[in-house]
């Protein structure tokens, strides 16, 4: 085990996780490919549409509505990554951070809000 | 805790924070209150003054404009304190409160809502809706007055980037065109790009000096104070990324290629915004930036800003000779203005400082009113904006062609126009700084730029038989208002320039570390 | 002291992260070339935990890993071009690899001449906490911080404005 105390000891723990989460994968495909039959064949390589023959491509072009949803996302996780050090400074800076917080949520709420009411948010 | 809540002042942003608070609303009202039953709407050209095309839905418009009204009101607040206070910094050193970044913000102001009333009238009569852009427009002029005030880089970029996006939206408003989602995809390409440079050059600086901020503790300013100029190379590296990435959002040449797609592409109330708005804003911050912050380095950086305004005076003159598209000529005049206004930044005086903000609010005023023009004679989806298809329009509109006449000679500099005081300024500014020859390539390129202007003059008062179409106006009250109101700036700035020079002049003192 | 193992996590994030960088501008299918910006990203990630920027390694996570990435595969699935291999090549490789060569060398420059060998000692034991960048935020960069969230605002409009159906 490397030195460096608790934060590179924690940083570690990930690591291994990441590096068994790796081998896993990686490992159950190549055994996959070692253990199962290979009998290659054109019919197999086709899309699967309930027996019938696929027409076209397999690619669809998806509605542009549906780039606001991923919009939104990034906007709140923008939010979200902001919420990490205020949560911390909160208790220190009190009203004020709260107050800072307010205004910057409250914006984005009405950006939320605004989306709504436009029925630009709703599917189909 | 000893932690101490600094003590807030806001007048140095109380104007953009009543533009983004107005523009929030905007967006609550457009959403809750909804829209306007369809059938109720007017098709384009069936209008008539004072009848339902204006009066069925004001409350937007009237929203925002008493939102740019108070910007207004707290500006010249703001003002008032200056003078008795001298400039400060607020928010830790973020905002410069001082007399330039007031002049600019009242500016602004009235550039933004000469977009917000042409703006509701070209909606309307389009069918297309209103919130989101009279929203983007406050948010835009928000932007542009931060990035005026702006005392830190970060803070800087932070508006280019707000202003910018609400403007990429803008230029592509009405959907229906493909012109205009082109216009808007290259724009907003290019500004991206742009961005990265300005970014990186903020890095530069960063690297250099250890801070973003331009006046505070430790600042750009104090560092260039105290340090001997010995290894700056990295700093004037970075500047000159920030020129770059400034000099995009002027237009300058060659960060220009954006310029007639998007000046075409863009419904022309946006384009006269761009023109005067965008411009304005960005020399701003350029002004700030190399004329005050980085004034000790101005024998690094001059070179660079001279070869920028030669460049851009005589490109933008000389290809916009060749264009047969009233909006493209436009377009290559507004970057050939903006290296008119590159001659006054070389000066590096308040002279040049003060001209140079006469200038950009003169010229603001006149190309206003000149795409609004543009706009009531182009058709529903601006068609018409090629220079035949202005031919025979003083037989059709005698007064508008009156109109255009004189701002056309005040863009080409013709005396008793504004735009020949203006030029006036900014070439007496440069000569006093010792650039006689930047001046004289200045005028060289006014000859040329002449050319254009005239170009239109005859095309239009030609009395022709071969008109294909008379040119047609479709204008509401607003419109004749807006471009009335341009023309008679553009006059009465020509004759009594005084009061608005000595403004300008007042407008000189930067916030200082 | 930097230590060894410290290098030899570096070196693997160098490597792991040098070749998927390559995979993402040498894959033809764009993708897969979006996936291996994924694991470039995730290296970058953890380059900044052993550089012992937790909270920015974090944000680079959730920020660029998790929304960007997202935004740009959004992106893929919204155009009009098939996915599929060799729609994207031009004959432009000669320029981008000079312009990428140059920006590398230039930010190499930059940041060897900055810091001319000076050496920066933080704490192990913590590492650069989200405390002291939250000290920051939420008081002398409070404007910037609120500016952000109308950045945001303008842009949520942007998308509403270019996607909403007539």
């Amino acid at each position: 085990m490397p030195e460096g105390g608790t934060y590179f000891g924690q940083y570690v723990t990930i690591g291994i996780f990441a590096l068994v989460g790796v081998v896993l994968v990686l490992g159950t495909l190549q055994l996959a490919k070692l253990v199962a039959p290979n009998v290659p064949d054109t019919d197999k390589y086709t899309t699967y549409e309930s027996g019938i023959d696929p027409i076209g491509s397999g690619w669809a072009q998806s509605n542009v509505r549906y780039y606001i949803f991923a919009l939104l996302f990034v906007v709140f996780d923008v939010e979200a990554v902001f919420l990490f050090p205020w949560a911390i400074v909160f208790e220190r800076f009190g009203t004020q951070a709260f107050v800072e917080m307010v205004i910057f949520i409250g914006i984005l709420a009405i950006a939320l809000l605004y989306a709504a009411k436009k029925k630009v948010l709703e599917w189909q | 805790m000893d932690f101490v809540a600094p003590k807030i002042a806001l007048s140095g942003i109380a104007p953009e924070i009543a533009l983004a608070a107005t523009a929030l609303l905007v967006l609550l009202a457009d959403a809750f209150i909804g829209d306007r039953p369809r059938t109720l709407r007017p098709e384009h050209g069936s209008a008539r003054p004072g009848s339902g095309i204006l009066g069925n839905r004001w409350h937007l418009p009237l929203l925002s404009l008493i939102g740019f009204g108070a910007a207004v009101y707290l500006a010249l607040d703001a003002w008032d304190r200056v003078d008795a206070t001298g400039a400060t910094t607020q928010f830790s050193g973020m905002i410069a409160v001082d007399g330039f970044s007031v002049f600019v913000k009242i500016t602004l102001a009235v550039f933004g809502a000469l977009t917000i009333l042409l703006g509701h009238e070209y909606l309307v009569r389009r069918d297309l809706e209103e919130g989101e852009f009279f929203a983007l427009v406050l948010f835009s002029v928000a932007g542009m007055m931060l990035m005026a005030s702006s005392a830190d880089l970060i803070v800087t970029f932070l508006a280019l980037e707000t202003f910018s996006i609400a403007l990429y939206v803008l230029v592509g408003y009405q959907r229906s065109r493909l012109d205009g989602q082109e216009a808007a995809m290259k724009y907003f390409l290019l500004g991206a790009f742009s961005s990265t440079f300005f970014l990186l050059g903020i890095a530069l600086v960063f690297g250099a000096t250890g801070s973003t901020n331009l006046y505070g503790e430790g600042g750009i300013t104090s560092f260039l104070a105290t340090t001997p100029a010995a290894d700056l190379s990295l700093l004037v590296l970075g500047a000159g990324l920030l020129i770059v990435g400034l000099g995009f959002k002027v237009a300058a040449v060659p960060f220009h290629m954006w310029t007639p797609d998007a000046y075409q592409g863009a419904p022309s109330p946006v384009t006269g915004f761009m023109a005067a708005g965008s411009k304005l804003a960005g020399f701003a911050a350029l002004l700030r930036l190399l004329d005050v912050v980085l004034f000790p380095l101005r024998w690094d950086w001059r070179p660079l800003v001279i070869g920028i305004a030669v460049v851009t005076m005589i490109v933008g003159s000389i290809l916009a000779v060749v264009q047969d598209d009233i909006k493209r000529m436009l377009a290559y005049s507004s970057i050939a203005h903006a290296g008119f206004v590159f001659t006054a930044v070389i000066a590096t005086n308040d002279r040049g400082i003060s001209g140079a903000l006469f200038y950009l609010a003169t010229y603001g005023l006149t190309i206003v009113g000149a795409f609004a023009i543009v706009a009531v004679l182009g058709g529903p989806e601006e068609r018409r904006t090629r220079v035949n298809d202005f031919r025979g329009l003083f037989a059709a509109h005698p007064l508008l062609a009156g109109i255009l006449t004189l701002l056309m000679l005040s863009l080409a500099g013709v005396p008793i126009t504004s735009g020949f005081v203006a030029k006036l300024v900014v070439f007496g500014a440069a000569v006093e700084a010792g650039y006689t020859w930047v001046v004289v390539v200045g005028a060289i390129a006014s000859a040329i730029a002449a050319f254009f202007y005239l170009r239109i003059l005859v095309v239009m008062y030609m009395v022709d038989a071969e008109v294909a179409e008379e040119p047609k106006a479709v204008m509401g009250p607003l419109s004749i208002g807006v471009i009335g109101l341009s023309a008679a700036a553009t006059l009465v700035l020509g004759l009594f320039w005084s009061p608005l020079i000595e403004l300008a002049e007042k407008a000189t003192f930067f916030a200082g570390p | 002291m930097v230590d060894t193992w410290q290098l030899v996590v570096f070196w693997a994030l160098f490597a792991m992260m040098g070749v998927s960088a390559l995979r993402v501008v040498t894959s033809s299918n764009v993708v897969h070339a979006a996936l291996y910006l994924v694991v470039t990203l995730m290296g970058a990630a953890a380059l900044y935990v052993l550089l012992l920027a937790e909270f920015v390694a974090w944000v680079q996570v959730l920020v660029y890993v998790g929304a960007i990435i997202v935004l740009m595969l959004f992106g893929l699935m919204l155009t009009r071009a098939p996915i599929g291999k060799g729609m994207f090549d031009n004959d432009q490789r000669l320029v981008a690899a000079v312009t990428a060569g140059a920006l590398f060398g230039v930010t190499t420059w930059i940041i060897v001449d900055a810091f001319e060998g000076q050496k920066i000692t933080l704490s192990k034991a913590t590492g650069i906490r989200a405390e002291s960048i939250g000290d920051v935020i939420f008081s002398s960069f409070v404007l910037p911080f609120e500016v952000i969230s109308m950045l945001l605002l303008a842009a949520l409009i942007g998308a509403v404005v270019i996607a909403r159906r007539d």
